[in-house]
């Protein structure tokens, strides 16, 4: 008799809990953190006193010594110097704390570490549009290190684990002396503990959003740039999901972020409350192109061989909004190329020699310009582009070859 | 009587289910170091952690510079026996003539190799080259260049790890043991120590010898050589590098020659 009671309380509990994970699912976007209710946890100059965040310390000083003299590292000191001032700027009371460093990695991310130091990819560089937008960023991961996110987790997650352990091993011990199978409602409590983890770090994620677009709006930046970055990415995401026929991930319970829109409307809302009526913003964004100038061409040669035409051409145009020039028109012509699809190597064409109309047009423009007017039968003109290639790439590793083109 | 059985399986379940595993690899032609020679130990990686109620592993600082302390006091003392000359390297800047970058180069290379032979050794992932030909690995010529620079004849890498159960785990795992008296029987993992060492010859830039040693229990409370103590320390040394085995040429002509 009791085997079917029990029976019916499991299906009932099946249902509760599909009825509780479809609930969870649409509360994803959970509650906006108001920036207002979010101030520093830590003071200047901040030293690990308990037992548990020193262990955690200690660990990470092997992680920088490993960053720090990593091979990856861009170590050109205008940019570095560049964005440590900024980390300066939005770092709140830890700002003389905070080391930053830069890896050459091609995609869009930026993380902190539990002892203040922040890693940023160059993926991150070729994205932001503006200083804002990149001191929008670097001002949320100092949100991470100013609430003391990584010790909180750590805890939480300790504290969850021992109590789903405990609860676990009684319902056991309960089930067994009573002689009822608990089991079910173990796996259910422990489905509930891994959902229950992932929804405090997007609890995390959604504190160093408020924290980091406070402080950036207080460092003097329009915050309504952080809003705009995920606009840009889920444009990126949507495009690069449609070239390859799949759909954009929305967000689930299984994640350790807010979903990018929840991200973008929350930040919206922010900006509102935030924004100085009457103030006109500068964003910075003549300083931040002269100074990743020199760098860009290697970050969208980096993006253009990840395969992603789709996600490459959504940036290539997202960048052109600001104006189009030779290097964006020299690489949306890479991203056809390499793409390769019918058609793709006329459009190509098309914007090689869009690019060698402008007067800052990459040498490989004027080569690949010059490939394609071959192509065309149009030799003279061809010989012509080659001998500009040469002329400003003379130790290029097919000068020969060119050469030998131009006869 | 259905009762006493399964006290004695426990029992043997209990003995068997800790226990202290080694297994090292060694170049055809090794031969342990012994007499005047100098070896170098890069930057030793030890980190104790505590294991919590959940079973998480928490890093204690203070545990951890404490078992480092005695571990290089155990490694000292076992080198000078051998008549060895040992320096330790901290940190990168330490070493008088190499740069930070080259020192993170040959650490980095060494990791990627020490993996290469765990997957290939140790993880049943075998490779028909590397078949009856001992340890076949080397670090290359930027192995030898640290040694021409710096006059080492050795390189020593070393890793360990160790964990001490709170007193949460330890309750935790006797009632799961206890539950099995009462038909549930739920055998938490007990605390866990991993140590792993490899020496590259300076002069060949071979790696020549590598060891694995792990020890654990399935009850946690019960330990097999805490690395904080002096003795925990100097057993974790002994048994990752106190036995070193000749490689198997060098085996075979001293059994010629005997």
């Amino acid at each position: 008799m009791c085997g079917r009671c029990l029976e019916l309380t499991r299906r009932s509990l099946l249902v509760g809990g599909g009825a509780a994970a479809a609930s969870l699912q649409t509360g994803v976007a959970d509650a906006r953190i108001r920036p207002a209710d979010m101030t520093p946890l830590i003071g200047p100059g901040f030293k690990p006193t308990d037992r548990d965040e020193q262990g955690l310390w200690r660990e990470m000083d092997r992680v920088e010594e490993e960053v720090a003299g990593s091979n990856l590292l861009i170590t050109d000191p205008k940019i570095t110097g560049y964005l440590k001032g900024i980390i300066g700027a939005v770092g709140g009371p830890a700002a003389k704390d905070f080391r930053i460093y830069l890896m050459r990695i091609p995609e869009f991310n930026a993380m902190m570490f539990p002892t203040g130091f922040a890693v940023v990819f160059s993926g991150l560089l070729l994205r932001m549009r503006s200083e804002a937008q990149l001191a929008g960023v670097i001002a949320h991961e100092a949100g991470h290190f100013l609430r003391r996110h990584m010790i909180r987790s750590w805890r939480d997650q300790r504290r969850k684990s021992d109590i789903f352990s405990v609860a676990a091993m009684a319902a056991g011990l309960g089930g067994a002396g009573a002689g009822v199978w608990l089991g079910d409602y173990v796996q259910l409590a422990q489905l509930g503990t891994i959902l229950s983890l992932f929804s405090y770090s997007r609890e995390m994620e959604a504190e160093a959003d408020a924290m980091g677009i406070r402080n950036m709006a207080a460092a003097g930046y329009d915050p309504m740039e952080m809003s705009n970055i995920w606009q840009q990415l889920i444009g990126e995401e949507d495009a690069s999901a449609r070239y390859r026929r799949k759909r954009r991930h929305k967000g689930g319970i299984f994640d350790t972020h807010p979903s990018s829109d929840a991200r973008m409307a929350d930040m919206k809302a922010d900006a509102l409350e935030l924004r100085a009526p009457g103030k006109t913003y500068d964003n910075g964004r003549q300083r931040y192109l002269a100074t990743i100038g020199p760098t860009r061409p290697t970050l969208l040669d980096d993006q253009v061989k990840l395969n992603d035409p789709g996600a490459s051409q959504y940036l290539i145009e997202t960048l052109a909004l600001d104006g189009w020039n030779g290097l964006l028109r020299y690489y949306e012509g890479e991203v056809w190329r390499l793409r390769n699809r019918p058609g793709d190597d006329v459009r190509a064409e098309q914007s090689y020699a869009a690019a060698v109309a402008y007067p800052d047009a990459p040498a490989d423009a004027w080569r690949w310009h010059g490939v394609s007017l071959m192509k065309q039968g149009r030799s003279g003109e061809a010989k012509a582009a080659f001998t500009r290639y040469l002329s400003m790439k003379p130790d290029a590793p097919d000068a020969a070859w060119v050469r030998q083109m131009i006869g | 009587m259905l009762k006493r059985g399964m006290v004695a399986a426990l029992a043997v379940s209990i003995a068997l289910g800790g226990c202290v595993q080694t297994r090292q690899f060694a170049d055809v032609q090794f031969s342990p170091p012994t007499g005047d020679y100098k070896l170098l130990v890069l930057r030793p990686d030890v980190t104790v952690g505590s294991l919590t109620t959940g079973g998480m592993v928490e890093p204690r600082a203070d545990w951890t510079a404490q078992a480092r302390e005695r571990i290089i006091e155990a490694l000292r003392a076992q080198q000078a026996a051998r008549g060895g000359n040992l320096t330790i390297v901290e940190h990168r800047n330490q070493l008088p003539g190499v740069s930070e970058q080259e020192l993170a180069d040959i650490e980095r290379l060494n990791f990627a190799v020490d993996q290469s032979i765990v997957d290939h050794k140790y993880l049943g992932d075998t490779l028909p080259t590397k078949r009856r030909v001992g340890l076949d690995w080397t670090l290359g010529a930027d192995a030898v260049r640290l040694g021409q620079k710096t006059g080492y004849d050795y390189a020593l890498f070393l890793h360990a790890e160790d964990e001490v159960a709170t007193g949460g785990r330890i309750a935790l795992s006797v009632l799961g043991i206890a539950g099995c008296f009462i038909g549930f029987c739920a055998p938490s993992s007990g605390q866990q120590q991993l140590d792993y060492a490899s020496l590259v010859d300076l002069r060949t830039g071979q790696v020549v010898w590598f060891n694995v040693v792990t020890a654990g229990s399935q009850v946690a409370g019960i330990k097999f050589g805490d690395l904080r103590t002096p003795q925990g320390a100097a057993q974790m040394v002994d048994r990752l590098l106190g036995r070193m085995k000749r490689g198997r040429a060098v085996r075979e002509q001293q059994r010629r020659g005997s």
